[in-house]
């Protein structure tokens, strides 16, 4: 209540009060808060992208990787019902092994290099009415 | 506050740094191979694609209306399609050459002879290329490319040797592992036939059969040479002689299958008893 009694009472220099403080300093802090979360979240997010993208290379190079042509199970196994001496015969077993390589081998080979024939050129260049 | 700020600044930055410099350094590792220029010349081949069909409008254009501004367009995009011409040729002689260079089953004399001469057809085109610039009329560029034409009946010829002998040199390979199992199984069935525990005509005839085969197969191999070596420059159809020889060439490769196959008997043969 204001009264002459209380002469010193200035109103322009009200003591602040405390939790009206704390608000406004919280206020103050806010930007920096929002600029933080933001950095945060865009090194979060570089960061989950790059891995992302270094395990996508990883399957790529996987993917791309020569793997052995899988084998039929139906292939038809050579029987040997009477064996001769030379059945097990290392040095025989290992030619034969290398025969059956070169087999393979034969058969993957590209005889027609197609994509590197002569490529097909208009040279034939003319200004005239046909 | 400034502090953390200046934290996460240098936190991102390393970052960036860590993920983005490895892989840089990985593709400068990549080496120019016959991969890497082949992909080179299908890349030439599309820009070449696309400034040809614009060389067409552009002259369509001009024989139609005649006008300056068409005069000029369709020099400046006959130009540029004769330009990429150039690079298609070059890029694709640069791609024939590493694919020479990754072959093993040539001889250094004839490898060395191809590479000369596909040198020596390289700086012709970037020649070529370079003297598109100073055509000045579109009766020039006619006569440059004419000149183009008559180098590129040499070019074709040489594309095709070189590629009958990357295939000759794959046929080559497989010859000579042939030939060495046909001895290593010689040797076998010679010390077969010293101890006496197995008789060995049977296999020795399989044997024979193969080497007959063999013999046919550089018979034809013979053939598709020499249909590649008598190839001229004035033939209207290079292509199809070029096929008949890549066709000889893969009857060439079914002898050595069938070779391959008899010296599957001759093992089969020996491990099973009389």
């Amino acid at each position: 209540m204001l009264t002459e009694n209380n002469p010193d009472q200035n109103f322009e220099n009200f003591p602040e009060i405390k939790e009206a403080k704390a608000i406004r300093e919280k206020m103050a802090k806010k930007p920096l808060i929002i600029f933080v979360s933001i950095f945060a979240f865009v090194l979060v997010a570089f960061l989950s992208l790059a891995i992302f993208m270094s395990f996508n290379q990883k399957n790529l190079t996987l993917t791309t990787k020569n793997q052995p042509t899988p084998t039929s199970t139906m292939e038809l196994k050579e029987e040997i019902t009477s064996p001769s001496p030379y059945a097990t015969d290392a040095a025989l077993l290992k030619t034969e092994e290398e025969i059956k390589n070169l087999d393979k081998k034969l058969q993957e080979t590209d005889l027609k290099e197609s994509k590197l024939n002569p490529p097909v050129l208009d040279w034939d260049i003319k200004f005239e009415k046909n | 506050m400034k502090n953390l700020s200046k934290i996460i600044f240098i936190v991102f930055s390393f970052s960036l740094l860590f993920f983005l410099l490895p892989q840089k350094s990985y593709s400068e590792e990549k080496i120019f191979d016959a991969d890497r220029a082949f992909q080179d010349y299908l890349y030439n081949t599309n820009l070449y694609r696309q400034s040809h069909s614009e060389y067409i409008i552009a002259r369509e254009s001009y024989l139609k209306y005649q006008t300056l501004t068409s005069k000029n367009t369709a020099l400046e995009k006959t130009r540029l399609m004769l330009k990429n011409q150039d690079e298609v040729t070059r890029t694709y002689l640069t791609a024939l050459r590493l694919k020479l260079a990754e072959v093993s089953g040539i001889t250094n004399y004839g490898q060395n002879v191809l590479y000369l001469r596909l040198d020596d057809e390289i700086p012709w085109f970037q020649k070529h290329q370079q003297s598109l610039n100073s055509a000045g009329t579109i009766e020039d560029l006619v006569s440059l490319s004419e000149d183009g034409r008559n180098q590129y009946q040499k070019t074709e010829i040489l594309a095709y040797q070189t590629l009958g002998a990357i295939l000759t040199s794959k046929q080559n390979v497989l010859y000579e592992e042939i030939t060495q199992k046909i001895k290593d199984l010689k040797e076998k069935i010679g010390e077969i036939r010293t101890k006496g525990d197995k008789n060995t005509s049977l296999a020795e005839r399989w044997l024979l059969e193969a080497e007959n085969r063999l013999t046919r197969s550089q018979e034809k191999q013979f053939s598709a040479q020499q249909l590649l070596a008598q190839m001229k420059t004035n033939d209207f159809n290079k292509n199809e002689s070029y096929n008949k020889a890549q066709f000889t060439i893969e009857e060439s490769h079914q002898y050595l299958k069938e070779a391959n196959s008899y010296l599957k008997e001759v093992v089969r043969e020996l491990k099973n008893a009389d």
